[in-house]
């Protein structure tokens, strides 16, 4: 029969699995992954990746995922983007941010509206944390007129190793999303920051901000950093805090950065990493997050068939990939030019491609 | 004196009196007369108003961008389509030749003409088939319904405009045509009317119908065809959703390309490789695209080309003239129609000579065909010799001209080793360019040989070349360069020559292009290769060394100066190559950037630096990217800089406050310019040269802000209506500005690069080939039947359950049954699947339907491939023409798709009780085991007396039956039953009706019913023995009699005892007397019998009486009806002559035009 038709997608090797897993969900092209880990001591697939997995089947129906015995090889044959209510829990091994990035980009393309639990780590030092997401995530999916009934509850915050957190996502469809045209990244007008101590003295978030705003006020008298104290159930299972801050500019660019307590360091060492990594962020350039690049990008690809224009800084590795991988799932190739073409030291890129026109199918009309 | 006439007055024609008379003879006859139309009453003025807003109201639509450029559109397609010898052809006939001053011998496929400065008109005929009339509704931006003025309106008029109703209705023409055989003037008006007012009723009240009278001359009357032309020169067309949203193309050429050897080594049973020719529509077609063309399949489009406008639109040099200039009027474009004596068919090009041939003729000016046919008979020579004679020079300037040994070689070789050399003769062709020059001069006569061999249109349509003129080059060249052509002289032509080009050149050659433009992929290349060596050095290699020819040495000064100047013109590295076109892990690119110099050590290293250099890179690799993190982990040494107070300050002017230059850095003060920050950043970029500069660009900046301000303020103060747009008006600015954009930004890109990035936009010329189509469209090919290529959206490519909304056709005379197949038009496709009819049972569950409701629409679930929700299809039962009646079965709209349904249909499980107790009873035969009975533990039941209960818990003996609770005691004699719903999934059938791959395309047949077969195989229904109807015998029910013990009895009370009467013994005192009457007594009762007697009599005769005068009606009746069958057969009679007429006329016209082609009845 024709279904036989659609090639699969061959890809070896375990990086870049969230992204390309979420590309043929999307796209409705199988995918098929093996050399995962294969030279590995311990090879196949992290308990992670397999909870992923085991997310993304209950998200969408007709998804078929095959795993192969040694773990090395899965095929994926995607079935629609179902949503609903559902709830997930997450090994400790990855905090939730693992999981949300890649139900983010697809939530908005479901059948029904998403209502999401996960259980879990709420902020590591590998994935974004639940406060970034929150602040900054979500506010880059409105620029696609994403918006009516986007929200992260954080209900308890889990910090590693024994995590106990909860978040809830929901989000709504949509039928197509627009396009965005991000060339002025404007300048920066304000700066906001959430300081979060959990199991630990109240006292850690106050010092966390006190050390952040040293460096900070220098540029600017907007900056409002909130001590966030969860207590009792709510703050979870081990303690740890975390500082996360954002940018705003005055076009409405966001510019992140946070850093999650470590062992042995003090909450002022952690609050100047984090406001260090903002002004490098910030330095970066551009009307776009560096982490969320990919997100942006792929909204591009996927909005109404018209021109997509966005200026950010250089593409991260996972940027350069993700664009490649596009390219065979939907056939859209970037034109990426210099953004300012007489200034030759000026590294930020401008990223235009012509949107697919991609259509909600999964949406119901019954 | 007196008789002098008197001078008549004349007066004054200028100066202030003639001006004043003037000027208030107009205003009074011109004038609007604002009175006259006042409303005459507060209330009046009100309704005029409301009226007048309601009015406004109706000329909105909702705002719907537009995908076709406004540039460059497609040719618009007009489709003419009616019944069989309603005049299609003609029509078609004379408007080509009031457009492009030619006639057509036979119309065949799509004929493209130049209408207009900005317009172009793409004709196709329909001919009477309903799946040419689906596919022709998909495509048409137009519609010429023709009707038979003199017969009225056919089944096929008003399905098609059904089809077309359930796939966006483009915008009807009618056109009313024989006319003329309608003699009565007041016949004529009358008809006219009625049709009309049935026109109006299916379309729209006010739709536009024409009348053509008779023929002259094998033409409609010039003058009606002129107005039709003028109608359909103003239309405009708003865009359908679906064809906004998917690229098409309507076919008008086809080439198979498949090797010759292969079709004859498989018998013409192997699949082909097709191109299809054909202007762009919809949106923009992307690479990679899977297309689906209907009556076909689904196929993958392997390539597309542009091509040169074979029928291009007037350019600049005439557009200054407000009218089209002759010499485009000429243009057109019809390769499967008979222009100029020829056609194009799938692989040969027919010549039409008229008369008899003879060469030598030369007074007589010759058609195009005849002068083909002519050169090719002044040949001479064979190809071998033309090729071996011919002198080819890669280069303008190379002195030795390459040599060739027409061995025998070129007699056998591989396949794919000569799809290969059509695609190095392509490249060679595009690539060259200005080199090409001296190759065909070289080769004068081959080139020429190979003109004449080749079947392709640039020398066979010469008028238009000559017309065009050197301009019309552009039209023309193109084509002839990209074909890869099915002929075997050519492929061979085509190897011999790459055998001569590439004899020498080991590969790099077709790298050289990517060397001119970008250095870093062409290291790329030679990292994949493992050579690996710096740029420089290489073309030092290949100038150095001696032994290679002269023009490859050429060819590497050449490189580098290309090199060179490439380098100094960008200094910065192209990420789109680097991303795109190489090989390099994200890692490397990255790397790369930070120190350029990394990689190119590396490269100057030798090959064992190089291995392990790459050894260690991956292992980096695995520790890096293990994690798949988005957050980069902070480097802590890296952000160790940030202590540094200047590299703090150096971001200052990244913020608000941050002042409009780094020279002045302090921040509070520049904090009021907060709104203004985006002149400040384009001033910050630009000075930094001196300070007096620096004032002047901030007195500037500030003037420029108050200029801004003002003219906000003025906007505002002035007219604040004025700047405000109403949502419509909003959204379509925000429309135009996107489409602006879009415009914008790719205009400086190149051809490829942009085809890369947005795909080919609507309106380009191209070709597409076609792999693996089946040899039956080849062989089969028929160009009275439209061939479509329709892109598909990714999720069109999938397959799914479909559920939809639908309804049975009005005039469809059956109704639909559950799990009967249904042939679908929806999106492109045209499949035969089998739903399941369902309908909403109160928000709970989908109740399977049996049959579908009248008049109501259902819901229906079928296996297929995947439409958008909202897109409209209409359902068939048959699709061939012998259907009696009409053939639309459905219509509907998609509402949802997914992987699995929820339709369930209603199950009842019986039971009887074997033991009753109070109000608890033992049920068996409901269930076969305990686990079934544990699974519906808690579930409802009920008898059919209506008691209501529950199931409690299975029972150990007999296995699967239950203890269950009633709310009142059971008989043993009732049925217990328990409603369950069963679900059931629709069967994954999917069978795409492949029309155009049957010869006789009309005859298509799909899955037929278990009936239909059983009757066309003459088999009986096999019948079941206990399906049989038998009588039923119920013996009537004894009941014992009740029998109390005596003991109970005696205990009774009186009430309670039964009371059982002994028959009578003794004679009663009646029995004992016998009965005598009297006298008078006798006499009544003879009286009373008397009188009963002759009323009876009266009664009979009245009946009598009665009987006779219905039979007198009853004859009066019969009278009537025989009078009234003899009116109708007289009726039936009139309409069978005019049916008779009709298709008298149709025969005639057949003798006349035996090529017509006509329904096979």
């Amino acid at each position: 029969m024709l279904s036989t038709m659609t090639s699969v997608l061959h890809f070896s090797g375990h990086q870049y699995l969230r992204h390309r897993l979420v590309l043929s969900i999307l796209s409705g092209k199988p995918l098929k992954i093996d050399k995962i880990r294969s030279d590995d001591k311990n090879p196949g697939l992290r308990d992670y990746e397999v909870s992923l997995l085991r997310l993304l089947e209950r998200v969408t129906n007709g998804t078929i995922i095959e795993i192969s015995v040694t773990g090395t090889a899965i095929l994926l044959k995607p079935g629609i983007i179902a949503g609903g209510s559902i709830t997930h829990e997450c090994p400790l091994s990855r905090s939730v941010g693992y999981f949300l990035e890649p139900i983010i980009m697809l939530a908005p393309f479901a059948k029904k509206p998403m209502h999401l639990t996960l259980r879990g780590i709420t902020s590591d030092d590998q994935d974004l944390s639940v406060d970034l997401i929150r602040t900054v995530t979500l506010p880059h999916l409105q620029l696609f007129g994403i918006s009516d009934g986007l929200e992260l509850r954080i209900k308890k915050r889990g910090s590693p190793p024994v995590g106990g957190g909860e978040v809830q996502f929901l989000c709504p469809i949509v039928k197509q999303i627009k396009t965005v045209n991000f060339v002025d990244p404007g300048r920066i007008k304000r700066i906001r920051g959430i300081a979060h101590a959990v199991r630990v003295s109240p006292q850690f978030s106050n010092r966390m901000i006190e050390a952040s705003r040293s460096i900070l006020n220098r540029y600017i008298p907007d900056i409002y950093l909130y001590s966030d104290v969860y207590k009792g159930e709510d703050s979870g299972k081990s303690p740890g805090y975390a500082l996360s801050l954002l940018a705003e500019s005055t076009t409405g660019a966001i510019h992140s950065a946070e850093a999650v307590s470590k062992p042995g360091v003090t909450p002022e060492d952690i609050a100047l990493l984090a406001s260090r990594a903002l002004l490098s962020e910030i330095r970066r350039g551009g009307s776009i997050d560096r982490k969320h690049q990919t997100l942006v990008l792929l909204m591009m690809v996927l909005g109404s068939e018209d021109v997509g224009r966005v200026r950010m800084g250089e593409p991260s590795p996972r940027t350069i990939q993700f664009l490649r991988d596009v390219r065979d799932y939907f056939g859209t190739s970037f034109k990426i030019v210099p953004a300012d073409k007489s200034d030759p030291d000026c590294t930020e890129l401008l990223y235009s491609c012509y949107g697919t026109g991609y259509v909600n199918a999964n949406r119901s009309l019954a | 004196m007196d008789d002098r006439a008197h001078k008549a007055h004349r007066p004054s024609q200028s100066g202030a009196k003639a001006e004043k008379k003037k000027g208030k003879g107009k205003e009074k006859q011109k004038g609007f007369n604002e009175k006259a139309f006042a409303p005459k009453s507060g209330i009046r003025a009100d309704r005029q108003g409301r009226r007048n807003v309601e009015r406004d109201q109706t000329r909105l639509h909702v705002p719907l961008v537009n995908r076709t450029p406004d540039d460059q559109p497609p040719p618009v397609i007009v489709a003419v389509v009616g019944p069989p010898g309603v005049g299609k052809t003609t029509l078609l006939k004379s408007l080509v030749r009031r457009y492009t001053k030619q006639t057509l011998n036979q119309v065949q496929g799509p004929v493209t003409v130049v209408s207009g400065k900005k317009k172009r008109i793409t004709f196709i005929e329909c001919n009477n088939d309903l799946n040419s009339m689906i596919d022709i509704a998909k495509i048409a931006d137009l519609v010429l319904l023709m009707v038979d003025g003199s017969y009225g309106f056919e089944m096929e008029t008003f399905e098609f405009l059904n089809i077309l109703q359930s796939h966006g209705f483009p915008k009807v023409i009618g056109v009313l045509s024989h006319l003329d055989l309608v003699k009565k003037a007041a016949t004529l008006r009358d008809t006219k009317k009625a049709l009309k007012k049935r026109f109006w009723t299916e379309i729209y009240q006010g739709a536009k119908l024409f009348y053509l009278s008779g023929v002259l001359n094998g033409r409609y009357p010039d003058t009606e065809i002129l107005n039709l032309s003028r109608f359909i020169s103003v239309m405009k067309f708003r865009p359908l959703v679906f064809r906004n949203s998917h690229p098409y193309l309507l076919a008008d050429r086809l080439e198979d390309l498949t090797p010759r050897e292969q079709i004859r080594e498989s018998k013409g049973k192997c699949d082909r490789t097709v191109t299809l020719y054909g202007y762009l529509r919809g949106t923009n077609l992307r690479l990679g695209t899977k297309v689906h063309v209907p009556g076909v399949g689904d196929l993958d489009a392997k390539s597309v080309t542009k091509l040169g406008d074979p029928c291009p639109l007037p350019d600049a040099e005439s557009e200054k003239r407000r009218k089209l200039s002759e010499k485009k009027k000429l243009l057109i474009h019809a390769p499967m129609s008979d222009v100029g004596g020829v056609i194009y068919d799938k692989d040969a090009v027919y010549i039409n000579v008229p008369g008899s041939f003879t060469r030598g003729n030369t007074d007589i000016p010759q058609g195009e065909g005849e002068r083909m046919v002519m050169d090719l008979q002044d040949v001479g020579a064979t190809l071998e010799d033309a090729v071996a004679r011919s002198q080819i020079k890669l280069f303008g300037s190379s002195s030795k001209p390459l040599a060739v040994d027409p061995g025998p070689s070129r007699q056998h070789y591989s396949d794919d080793e000569e799809s290969g050399s059509d695609e190095e003769g392509v490249e060679h062709d595009l690539d060259e360019g200005s080199e090409d020059e001296g190759f065909d001069e070289g080769s004068g006569v081959e080139e020429n040989f190979e003109s004449q061999i080749d079947s392709e249109e640039d020398e066979l349509s010469e008028p238009e070349d000559n017309e065009v003129g050197e301009e019309g080059d552009r039209g023309r060249s193109a084509p002839r360069v990209v074909r890869r052509s099915t002929h075997d002289y050519k492929s061979k032509l085509d190897r011999q020559s790459k055998d001569v080009e590439y004899a020498e050149s080991d590969s790099d050659l077709g790298d050289q292009d990517e060397e001119d433009d970008l250095e870093d992929s062409r290291r790329v290349h030679f990292d994949e290769e493992g050579v690996d060596i710096q740029s420089d050095e290489d073309e030092e290699e290949i100038s150095g060394g001696e032994e290679v020819p002269q023009w490859k040495a050429n060819l590497g000064a050449k490189a580098l100066a290309a090199y060179e100047q490439h380098s100094r013109r960008k200094k910065r590295k192209d990420w789109i190559s680097l991303i795109y076109n190489s090989s390099l892990s994200p890692e490397q690119i990255l790397e790369r950037e930070d120190n350029p110099n990394a990689l190119q050590d590396r490269d100057d290293d030798d090959m064992a630096d190089e291995f392990f250099a790459v050894k260690s890179r991956s292992g980096v690799n695995a520790e890096d990217e293990d994690k798949d993190m988005s957050k980069e982990p902070l480097n802590e040494d890296d952000l160790k800089r940030w202590e540094d107070e200047e590299l703090l300050d150096s971001i200052r002017k990244l913020f608000i406050t941050g002042g409009s230059s780094e020279a002045q850095p302090n921040g509070d003060d520049a904090y009021e310019d907060l709104e203004g920050g985006d002149f400040e950043d384009l001033e910050a970029q630009g000075d930094g040269e001196g300070e007096a500069q620096a004032e002047d660009s901030e007195a500037a900046v500030l003037a420029a802000k108050k200029e801004a301000l003002k003219r906000k303020f003025d906007e505002q103060y002035d007219d604040p209506e004025s700047s405000k747009m109403d949502f419509y008006e909003e959204k379509k600015d925000e429309m135009a500005r996107q489409l602006e954009v879009n415009r914008a930004e790719f205009e400086d890109v190149d051809e490829e690069a942009r085809a890369l990035v947005e795909g080919y936009r609507p309106g380009t010329y191209v070709r597409i080939e076609l792999a693996d189509v089946p040899c039956e469209m080849i062989e089969n090919f028929d160009p009275t039947y439209p061939i479509i290529i329709g892109g598909l959206l990714p999720a069109e490519e999938r397959f799914g359950y479909l559920q939809v909304r639908i309804k049975r056709h009005r005039w469809y005379t059956k109704t639909l049954k559950t799990n009967d197949p249904l042939i679908f038009s929806l999106g492109w496709r045209r499949f035969q699947s089998i739903p399941i009819y369902s309908l909403d049972d109160h928000s709970i569950r989908m109740r399977m339907l049996k049959y579908t409701p009248e008049h109501m629409h259902c819901y229906a679930t079928f296996y297929g491939p995947v439409a958008l929700p909202n897109t409209g299809f209409c359902t068939f039962n048959s699709l061939s023409g012998s259907t009696p009646g009409f053939r639309v079965s459905a219509t509907g709209v998609v509402l949802d798709i997914d992987r699995s349904t929820k339709i369930v249909k209603k199950l009842k499980l019986t039971g009887v009780p074997y033991k009753i107790f109070k109000n608890t009873a033992f049920i068996k035969d409901m269930f076969n085991s305990a686990l079934e009975v544990a699974k519906f533990e808690g579930a409802n039941i009920r008898t059919v007396s209506g008691i209501r209960g529950q199931i409690k818990k299975a029972l150990a003996k007999p296995e699967g039956s239950f203890r269950a609770t009633f709310e009142d005691k059971l008989l043993m004699s009732d049925i217990v039953f328990l409603r369950a719903w069963y679900s059931i999934q629709p069967r994954k059938f999917y069978n795409p009706v492949t029309s155009l791959l049957l010869s006789n395309k009309g005859a298509w047949q799909g899955m037929r019913l278990t009936g239909q077969v059983r009757h066309e195989e003459g088999v009986k229904t096999p019948l079941n023995v206990n399906s049989t109807y038998k009588k039923v015998e119920r013996s009537a029910r004894r009941f014992n009699p009740l029998k109390v013990p005596k003991k109970l009895q005696s205990n009774l009370p009186y009430a309670s005892k039964p009371k059982v009467i002994k028959p009578q013994q003794r004679q009663t005192y009646m029995q004992k007397r016998a009965v005598v009457l009297e006298p008078e007594e006798k006499k009544a009762i003879a009286l009373l019998q008397q009188i009963r007697a002759l009323r009876k009599d009266q009664v009979v005769r009245r009946r009598e009486k009665q009987n006779e005068r219905k039979e007198v009606h009853r004859k009066k009746v019969a009278k009537e009806e025989a009078k009234k069958s003899e009116k109708d057969k007289e009726k039936r009679k009139e309409y069978m002559r005019a049916a008779g007429m009709k298709s008298k006329r149709e025969t005639e016209k057949e003798e006349g035009r035996s090529s017509k082609r006509r329904r096979k009845e």
